[in-house]
């Protein structure tokens, strides 16, 4: 477990970390059971902050570890949440690229999604249609960390984002130049 | 080629978007492909291509050093478009061929053209259906004529000089020979057709001609023993033509080699009514006394007579023209003809215009009356034999010029001899000369490159999509290629011809149905000096005859 929801929408939903400084990846795949469902999403972002909401962290001008060593206390008042988008769900071992029936119920825990998992997600490129029009207004950055994310899984990245390309330039009805500034930010060396 | 129907209309032609991956460059204009529709396939041919972006701005934004990104817009954002026309649908519950009423549904597949749809349309090569060559860029298909069609019309050769209207002409005669459907009759003015031909290829050897091909189902006729001889040719028969043969339109065909003008046409016709079938000879021999006595009997002028008679002296000098002939050269041929051998006539040294206008429509003229009487003949069941004729014309444009078309037997011959089985194949390099009505009435052409607008137009004249087939006319190349259009091709095509060489020599002469040793139909010995040498058994040698023999037989030397 990573997380656990604390917010909900059908679209997205926001979890927050097991500890204020452990938190997933951005564009980093992530799956929540809820009853027979697998609802998977992709994490489009994440905030720490104090713990009551209200306050805000003073700042020390010293090192973590200084801090760490003289103020210990004030770590235990931090929290980090993360939002994810909704890309699809599975269902008696089917993968279904769209929104579940029902959005998820708070405090279901939020765990990482496994290889294969992500593989399988993956070779369905609707998530990138979720990714491009992420509430949060970031939808270029957030497919291409997605992208990243997902060709390192693929047998052959170059082949699997060229192909990804393809379809992106359709949903961008054909703007090549905002194709490349997406694909400038999925470096895969 | 793959790729997908993009758009397009039946009377624009169909826009195909060439699958990721395919390379445009590999596509060439004037191939073939089939569009797999719902319910038929649709034979096509490219026509045109070209490089289209989605969205126009693609063009330029991608020129970037960013290979990932320009991997991913080729196919996508920019599209390799090939313009393809449909020329014939096939039903594909029954594969029946039709023409194309209608276009292939949106997203259809396209293909590249295989061996078997190739087949659908023109047929697999057999006895009627001749292997004349291969679609462009595809070497191995054998594309066909269907013999059965081609001469049921008169058919034309058309080619700029030097584009090999002599190759394509023997590979068609090679083919109605071997078929046996049809007798050929060349007029083989510069004796190239007969024995051997010279071979533009200096490294090949001569070129074979239908008689060295043939042997025995080939005769050599000429009209000038000697050069036969020289050429190391073995002539069947030598013809010789009685002055009583030649009639008044014979002249009026030759006028402009005569230097005749029209008041000279219109004694000629005064003569022949006078002096009746010897007119010619008698008028020649006519001395100045009894022309002008003639001239007071008929009312005409004579000095105009007088005139007339010397440039009828002309005639004279040809050698070939005889009081009295030993023997009578149309009667002969038919009787070849009859026997179902084919006949080429040699002219020899005798190449003059004057000399193969004269000879061509004199016996053409007696070919076509005996014609007629055997199709009637044929008509009231009396005659059995009844196969189709060739006549191979070269130089047709002086036969079949506006001005002479109407009077010249090929004229008529071109319009509605098909009917008495007679029919032409006309090997002509300006057939914007020829009279616009017979050209409309033939019935397959195969057109070599054309570079004159004019004649351009004139082949093309009565053919569909005449527009898109004049950017292919005009882009072939000088050598073995062609178009072929019209009666005997389901579609015009684009074809490498065949190379006339010894793997040709060896198909053509492979006897698969026993063609070459069946009896012809209507066979029959004929008795005295021109026997025929055929023989059911087949075994004997080829009936040319040694050059001394023939001398001796025919002038007693």
């Amino acid at each position: 477990m990573i997380g656990e929801i604390i917010e909900s929408r059908t679209a997205e939903f926001v979890a927050e970390s097991v500890r204020y400084d452990q938190v997933p990846a951005y564009g980093s795949f992530v799956r929540v059971s809820d009853g027979g469902l697998r609802v998977y999403g992709i994490v489009s972002g994440a905030y720490t902050g104090s713990l009551d909401g209200m306050s805000k962290a003073k700042a020390f001008f010293k090192s973590i570890q200084e801090l760490k060593m003289e103020q210990p206390q004030i770590f235990e008042l931090l929290r980090t949440e993360f939002s994810c988008v909704v890309v699809g769900y599975a269902q008696d071992g089917r993968y279904h690229p769209y929104y579940p029936p029902i959005h998820l119920s708070l405090h279901l825990p939020v765990e990482k999604a496994d290889d294969d998992e992500v593989l399988a997600i993956s070779q369905h490129l609707g998530f990138l249609e979720k990714t491009l029009n992420s509430p949060a207004g970031n939808g270029e950055e957030l497919t291409a960390a997605a992208i990243r994310t997902a060709a390192r899984f693929h047998p052959d990245p170059r082949e699997y984002i060229v192909r990804v390309g393809r379809e992106l330039l359709k949903m961008l009805n054909y703007d090549t130049q905002r194709l490349k500034s997406i694909l400038e930010r999925v470096d895969i060396s | 080629m793959k790729g997908t129907i993009l758009r397009g209309s039946l009377s624009g032609g169909l826009e195909v978007r060439l699958d990721i991956g395919e390379n445009i460059e590999e596509v060439k204009v004037g191939t073939f492909c089939v569009v797999e529709g719902r319910s038929q396939d649709f034979f096509s041919m490219v026509v045109d291509e070209d490089i289209e972006a989605a969205n126009p701005k693609a063009f330029y934004e991608t020129l970037s050093d960013n290979p990932l990104l320009n991997e991913v817009v080729r196919g996508t954002g920019i599209i390799d478009k090939v313009k393809i026309q449909p020329m014939i649908a096939i039903r594909r519950e029954d594969g029946k061929v039709q023409p194309v009423k209608s276009i292939p549904s949106y997203l259809s597949r396209v293909r590249e053209a295989r061996e078997e749809d190739v087949f659908k349309i023109f047929g697999r090569p057999d006895r009627t259906h001749f292997h004349v060559g291969a679609p462009l860029d595809m070497d191995h298909i054998p594309v066909c004529v269907d013999l059965e069609k081609f001469i049921e019309r008169s058919n034309g050769i058309f080619g700029k000089s030097g584009t090999g209207k002599t190759f394509y002409t023997r590979i068609m005669l090679c083919g109605m020979i071997k078929s046996g459907l049809c007798n050929v009759l060349v007029f083989d003015m510069h004796s190239e057709y007969g024995w051997e031909g010279e071979d533009e290829d200096k490294t090949r050897k001569k070129a074979k001609g239908l008689k060295q091909l043939f042997g025995s189902r080939v005769a050599i006729f000429t009209l000038d023993p000697e050069s036969s001889r020289n050429r190391g040719v073995h002539p069947d028969f030598v013809v010789e033509i009685p002055y009583r043969s030649i009639e008044a339109e014979d002249i009026v065909m030759v006028r402009e080699e005569l230097n005749l003008n029209p008041t000279a046409l219109e004694v000629i016709y005064v003569l022949q009514k006078h002096l009746g079938q010897d007119w010619l000879i008698t008028f020649l021999n006519m001395d100045a006394l009894a022309i002008e006595e003639f001239a007071e009997n008929t009312g005409s002028h004579a000095g105009a007579l007088q005139a007339l008679q010397r440039k009828l002296f002309r005639l004279q000098k040809l050698p070939f023209i005889k009081e009295n002939p030993a023997d009578d050269a149309v009667e002969r041929i038919m009787q070849y003809l009859d026997s179902g051998m084919n006949v080429v006539l040699e002219f020899g040294h005798q190449r003059s215009m004057l000399a193969y206008m004269l000879v061509a429509n004199i016996l053409t003229r007696r070919i076509h009356e005996l014609y007629v009487k055997r199709s009637e003949k044929a008509l009231g069941g009396m005659q059995g034999n009844n196969t189709p004729l060739v006549i191979v014309i070269e130089e047709a444009h002086k036969f079949l010029s506006p001005e002479l078309s109407h009077q010249t037997i090929f004229g008529m011959i071109a319009r509605e001899m098909r009917k008495y089985n007679v029919t032409l194949l006309v090997v002509d390099q300006r057939p914007s000369g020829i009279d616009p009505e017979v050209l409309s009435q033939l019935g397959t052409k195969i057109v070599a490159l054309l570079t004159e607008e004019k004649d351009i137009e004139s082949v093309l004249c009565g053919v569909n999509n005449a527009r898109m087939l004049r950017n292919v006319l005009a882009s072939l190349d000088t050598k073995q290629q062609a178009i072929i259009m019209g009666h005997a091709v389901p579609m015009p095509v684009v074809i490498k011809t065949r190379t006339y060489d010894e793997t040709f020599y060896k198909e053509i002469t492979r006897d698969e149905d026993g063609a070459f040793r069946r009896p012809m139909p209507g066979l029959k010995r004929t008795s005295g000096t021109g026997s025929i040498a055929s023989n059911p058994d087949g075994e004997e040698p080829p009936p040319g005859k040694e050059f001394e023999d023939l001398m001796k037989e025919l002038y007693g030397l």
